[in-house]
């Protein structure tokens, strides 16, 4: 018999527990949705995605149960101290404690790139559909606006709309709805037309359904991972923009301490050189949850590839 | 070619002039009243609505939008960009002294970014899989994820602080005798601005090389017995560089904006500075137009880049 190679070896393996299990009727049992879960868990980053992304979340949802100290809580007795036992993240100019100031600056930072991303993608979801659906004069219009505002470079558009809308964390959340929209927006509009004509389409017409139901219930998930995709780099996006906005002092007011104001809060030299523990872990943060965010995405994006195996 | 210019030209027009009136109509849209930015309170407060009428008719404001609008932009295209809010000098002036600053920038950042992202690219995708793709790509993920002004502080606490290489930030001292002792303060910036922007044209330069060495022309090349580097070069590399060049280019204008960040944290005077600073002051004329400037810039990048790729890349004229 020919020598096999490691490669090949390793193939026959997996071809042996294909046919054990097709043999023992175990495959018939699996359910469609654990294939789509097994190709998530087959792609090694979107676990270390998810395992950064809920380490960082937990901690920030329940930060009270994790640090004894208050974000906001002035301790002059105590200001920049380096990490200690006591400060794990040392203290700032006013003795806060920088590690809560972390936890709770990302419950603000996750809560508007989230909802961001989230009130983008309900508004470029039922605009979307609408106007793959219909066509017609809303299609053109909201194509245009659509273009028009992708036009904009993104620090351009929102510090356009804070200098209309001002600061505030409602504010901002409803400009990154503003700006989050155009892309999830074309891809339900791009799936509607491409299978507004298909035959189940026209069947479920032909039953006399509503075309909200045909529309959202019977078309619409043709376009979920993508969608779902979208919301993630959005929201990964928004994130940073929100850093970007707080740190030039025009996104959140100062007394929130959001990742970005915490950043902001540590510009002056002094701090840059001296006290590196006020700004190099909200950075590293960011950095790390932005990155777990996208290996996330590229995991969902997996799941919905046929060319991927589970 | 001649009439697809002129059609891609007919769409440029209508695009910008909607642009224009987004600006000028969602600017419309701020609260309050524009006299209250224009005199101080004890001052507004002793004059009668009569003479305040006639104020606002001395500005025009007394007119439906509609008209201001095309009124601005009448005086727009004549040149008369308004006076900054906060210093009574010319927009214009302001724009031609800062806007030269931030290209100095912004296409030094340009520049290393495309050639740093196209080779490491393109290494990557010759290296498939290997180590070296391997390393490439974390670095690249990691550049996509990592906050640029974070990076900047990182450099200058480095570079700057510890190693003393460096200026902090700035762009020129009065005691500047040579033009080059001006460059030790453009490598900073330029270099983070240039590598945050690397991690994006990188993967793009490894896919599209990766999806023009299966091509057929690229194998039909290789059977010929042509050399191996000279395939991966001459044949791979052209038709990879076409996505890669557009994506720079349409860079340019959206450097200018995230140069925005990179300009505050290393104090460098250009136009993102400027910008932020009327975004804060609310100083309405200078936001407008520099908005307005770099939009136009965008929309004519992508006019030119369409007209170009038709040049360059016989593909696209077939269609």
């Amino acid at each position: 018999m020919k020598q096999l190679t490691r490669a090949e070896k390793h193939l026959y393996r997996k071809f042996d527990k294909i046919r054990e299990r097709e043999e023992s009727g175990a495959n018939a049992k699996r359910k469609k949705s654990s294939r789509a879960v097994a190709k998530f868990f087959s792609n090694r980053l979107a676990i270390v995605g998810l395992v950064i992304f809920s380490v960082i979340f937990l901690a920030c949802v329940f930060a009270p149960l994790i640090t004894k100290y208050q974000a906001e809580t002035v301790d002059l007795r105590n200001i920049l101290k380096a990490p200690s036992g006591i400060h794990w993240f040392g203290t700032d100019k006013v003795g806060r404690d920088v590690f809560s100031r972390v936890l709770y600056g990302g419950r603000y930072s996750i809560l508007i790139a989230s909802l961001g991303a989230l009130g983008g993608a309900v508004i470029g979801v039922l605009l979307g559909s609408y106007a793959g659906y219909k066509g017609g004069w809303f299609d053109k219009v909201f194509m245009r606006i659509g273009e028009a505002l992708t036009s904009f470079p993104t620090m351009i558009l929102n510090l356009l709309f804070v200098t209309i809308m001002g600061r505030s964390m409602r504010n901002l959340i409803i400009i990154f709805t503003i700006t989050g929209w155009v892309g999830i927006f074309r891809l339900a509009r791009a799936t509607m037309l491409s299978i507004r004509e298909e035959e189940y389409v026209q069947a479920l017409h032909a039953f006399g359904l509503n075309d909200a139901i045909i529309c959202f219930k019977h078309m619409l998930p043709n376009a979920l991972a993508p969608i779902i995709v979208n919301i993630t780099i959005n929201m990964a996006s928004m994130i940073l923009e929100e850093a970007a906005l707080s740190f030039l002092g025009l996104g959140v007011p100062m007394q929130i301490p959001t990742w970005g104001n915490i950043l902001n809060a540590s510009q002056d030299m002094y701090t840059l050189e001296k006290a590196w523990w006020m700004w190099a872990p909200v950075g590293t943060t960011i950095t790390l949850f932005v990155m777990s965010i996208n290996f996330i995405g590229d995991g969902i994006r997996d799941m919905t590839d046929t060319s991927v195996q589970g | 070619m001649g009439k697809y210019v002129l059609k891609r030209f007919l769409t440029f027009i209508p695009m910008t002039l909607l642009m224009s009136f987004l600006i000028y109509g969602g600017l419309e849209l701020v609260p309050g009243d524009i006299l209250n930015t224009m005199f101080p309170p004890d001052i507004l407060a002793q004059m009668s609505p009569a003479e305040l009428d006639v104020i606002r008719a001395s500005y025009g404001l007394d007119q439906p939008f509609i008209v201001r609008y095309f009124r601005w932009l009448f005086r727009v295209f004549q040149g008369d960009w308004g006076k900054s809010m906060a210093s009574g000098v010319p927009v214009k002036d302001v724009i031609a002294q800062r806007l030269p600053i931030t290209l100095e920038l912004a296409l030094t950042g340009l520049v290393i970014s495309a050639i740093l992202g196209s080779v490491l690219g393109i290494l990557a995708a010759l290296h498939k899989g290997e180590v070296i793709d391997m390393i490439l790509t974390a670095i690249g993920v990691v550049g996509q994820a990592i906050p640029q002004f974070f990076f900047g502080m990182v450099a200058i606490l480095i570079f700057a602080l510890k190693l003393k290489w460096l200026p902090i930030g700035g762009r020129t001292t009065p005691q500047m005798t040579h033009w080059y002792e001006h460059l030790r303060y453009l490598i900073l910036p330029a270099m983070v601005l240039g590598l945050t922007q690397t991690s994006s044209v990188m993967r793009y330069a490894r896919s599209s090389m990766l999806e023009s060495m299966n091509r057929d022309f690229v194998k039909t090349a290789r059977s010929k017995g042509i050399p191996e580097w000279k395939v991966n070069l001459v044949h791979g590399f052209r038709v990879t560089m076409t996505p890669v060049i557009i994506l720079i280019a349409f860079r340019l204008p959206a450097l200018i904006s995230t140069s925005m960040v990179i300009e505050n944290v290393f104090s460098w005077p250009g136009i993102g500075m400027t910008f932020k600073d009327a975004v804060t002051a609310q100083n309405y004329p200078m936001v407008m137009m520099i908005a307005l400037i770099i939009v136009v810039m965008v929309m004519l990048m992508s006019l030119l880049m369409d007209i170009f790729t038709r040049i360059i890349d016989p593909r696209v004229r077939l269609q």
